[in-house]
């Protein structure tokens, strides 16, 4: 027997394999009457090929006259018959064969025989290509999928395996990996006096390489945000690690954002990444920060910005496969809609939810996703601790830092007094904060910081909500140094109590609520005044004595 | 302690001792406060006159109550004049207006002081 190999194989190479599976149906013998012929090359343009395409049955090669090159190479080899194996128009083998064992020439039966074998073989070999061809198709599916799977695994061991529990607030996040797997990731991070980093990224490009690169990301990150905190310098340093090793046309973009969640101060940064949304009381607003995208080139600098996410506020951290999924007629989802989402719904894992069900709404239920979706929500509660009170948004006034030496209370309380003034407190009341926020600042520096000098008490100023909050923050979330009991005038003569400890009795007096927050690590008392002057009667006893 | 950013200068008034308080009232001004004390020797009154008081924290009220404790040692009487309104809403508050008799005017103090 012979077979259709050389210029006839490439020819058929784009078919599907014919030229295997001719080659395998002439070594599986069906009719090996003889001895095996050596193969005979048929050219593309031989007409014999056309010939056997068109022969209605088994074809007599020593009696055909053409002039074809082939037919003369088998003529040469001794074929005697060649039996076209023709499935649905199309020739897909031949079957050639030598003299007969017996010397006789081929019968009628015999011609019928092979007529017959070949209208069942064609098929039959037809289907036997189509199954390699599939089976062929299958090992580059499954080899796609192992990478896949792989990309999947790295992705999702780098993944917080669970997300920190902060009272008062509510975080929640999405990772869904396409099929083909994108380079989304996010991150939360533990970091000293009881702060959180947010980190949502996505790395160009897909699979196992996608993979790498967001490990190798989010690893320097980790480091970098233990040493540094400050968003910016923390983006900074992991661009410059980056980009000796990164691959070519590849880079990350990523938010980062560190949250205190004592008072709501969300510091963050911004290498290309889309913008996150924020949910206040006044619509949801876009966080800007410039800043390139990780790994293209070194020597960037990264803006940081910050922003106090009030009582009822939520911040939506999102990767571009939300906002990039289309819809069948290939409208995107879009910016404007998840920002409208944003500002629409409740925050926390409600919003992931309802978006998920928008998008789903905008693809259709059964269209493949597209890229990963990432989502990661940050709600602050509305109210569930004592700073979290009205829904509107807070505007930051001024923050400071006061080293922890004796008398700088002066200095905390003049400058928020400054700060103050314009808002409208009577003078009365201004000085009953001033004195408020003096005796704070003296018990951060004393029972807070120990009078450390490398330890400053933090004094924040914010206003809204017709509130002025003024919000002091030491290092002693632990300590345990602190004014406990009221202080009684009798019991201070009689010997009873210390002359002192009189602050947290004087501050608590002075203003409209007083708030403690602790988290173990610092401690924050939040001074609160109201701007209208209703409280104002309540803080006079009226039982003058000076006769 | 910081230093005392504060005078406390001592006038005789009959069987008075009037000390004229000028600057802050801290736990920083207790060695100052107890000078002028000790240079009030053995009036029956110590007139404490805060018209030119900046300044006074919970140390300052701390260092009030010593003295307070002392005066009471010695049966002598505490008063006060000049408080702002502020000031004298926190003596309220802290009830050292039931041990320290306010006054709105010195003469006011020294009347009483004469009467006691």
């Amino acid at each position: 027997m012979s077979t259709l190999t050389g210029s006839f194989r490439r020819r058929f190479l784009d078919r599907a394999g014919v030229d295997r599976a001719v080659r395998d149906a002439a070594s599986a013998k069906p009719v090996a009457l003889v001895d095996e012929p050596p193969p005979v090359d048929i050219a593309p343009n031989d007409p014999l090929l056309a010939y056997l395409q068109g022969a209605s049955g088994v074809v007599g090669i020593e009696t055909l006259e053409l002039d074809s090159p082939a037919l003369t190479a088998m003529k040469a080899a001794g074929v005697q018959l060649a039996v076209p194996l023709v499935s649905q128009g199309e020739l897909i083998g031949v079957l050639n064969l030598g003299p007969r064992r017996s010397e006789q020439d081929y019968s009628l039966d015999d011609r019928k025989l092979l007529d017959n074998l070949a209208a069942q073989a064609a098929p039959a070999l037809r289907v036997g290509q189509l199954v390699r061809q599939q089976q062929a198709e299958a090992r580059t599916r499954e080899r796609f999928e192992q990478e896949l799977e792989v990309a999947r695994l790295i992705q999702q061991n780098f993944l917080p395996k669970q997300l920190p529990d902060l009272p008062g607030w509510e975080v929640a996040a999405l990772y869904r990996p396409a099929r083909e797997v994108g380079g989304d990731f996010y991150d939360v991070i533990s970091l000293p006096d009881g702060q959180v980093g947010f980190v949502v990224g996505d790395v160009t490009d897909k699979g196992v390489p996608a993979a790498l690169v967001m490990a190798a990301t989010r690893s320097v990150l980790r480091a970098s945000a233990q040493r540094l905190v400050e968003p910016g310098e923390v983006l900074e340093r992991v661009n410059e690690h980056l980009c000796p090793d990164m691959p070519p046309k590849m880079f990350v973009t990523c938010l980062y954002g560190v949250l205190e969640p004592a008072t709501g101060r969300f510091r963050f940064a911004n290498a290309g990444h889309d913008l996150p949304y924020v949910k206040t009381a006044d619509g949801s607003v876009e966080l800007r920060a410039r800043g390139m995208p990780l790994g293209l080139m070194t020597g960037m600098a990264y803006e940081e910005k910050e922003t106090v996410l009030a009582p009822g506020d939520s911040l939506l951290l999102h990767s571009d496969g939300v906002v990039e999924a289309h819809d069948p007629d290939g409208h995107m989802f879009g910016f404007p809609r998840l920002k409208e989402a944003v500002a629409t719904y409740p925050g926390g894992g409600e919003l992931i939810d309802l978006v998920l069900a928008d998008l789903r709404e905008h693809t259709g239920p059964d269209a493949e996703q597209e890229d990963d979706i990432t989502m990661v929500t940050l709600a602050r509660a509305g109210g569930s601790t004592p700073a979290e009170e009205g829904p509107a948004p807070m505007r930051q006034l001024t923050e400071f830092d006061v080293p922890s030496a004796e008398g700088n209370e002066r200095l905390a309380l003049t400058t928020v007094s400054a700060v103050v003034a314009p808002l409208g407190l009577t003078d009365a009341r201004l000085e009953r904060l001033e004195t408020a926020v003096g005796e704070a600042t003296m018990n951060a520096m004393e029972h807070g910081n120990g009078y450390r000098a490398d330890q400053p008490v933090k004094v924040r100023v914010l206003t809204g909500s017709g509130q002025v909050r003024v919000q002091i923050t030491d290092q002693g979330g632990a300590s345990t140094d602190r004014e406990s009991e009221t202080p009684d005038i009798e019991a201070k003569l009689a010997g009873l109590q210390r002359p002192r400890g009189w602050g947290l009795f004087l501050i608590k007096n002075m203003v409209d609520e007083a708030h403690e927050m602790s988290d173990g690590k610092v401690h924050t008392l939040e001074l609160v005044m109201h701007l209208d002057d209703k409280s104002e009667i309540e803080h006079e006893r009226g039982d003058d004595d000076d006769q | 302690m910081t230093d005392a950013t504060a005078t406390f200068d001592v006038r005789r008034h009959g069987p008075a001792s009037v000390v004229d308080i000028r600057g802050d009232v801290t736990a920083g001004s207790e060695d100052v406060l107890m000078s002028a004390y000790a240079a009030a020797g053995d009036a029956e009154a110590i007139v404490l006159n805060f018209s030119d008081l900046s300044y006074m924290n919970s140390g300052g009220i701390g260092l009030l109550v010593t003295l307070l404790v002392r005066a009471n040692r010695r049966s002598q009487q505490l008063m006060a004049y000049g408080l702002s309104d502020h000031y004298r809403q926190i003596f309220e508050l802290t009830r050292l207006d039931e041990a320290v008799s306010i006054h709105d005017s010195e003469q006011s103090a020294l009347n009483a002081a004469d009467a006691g």
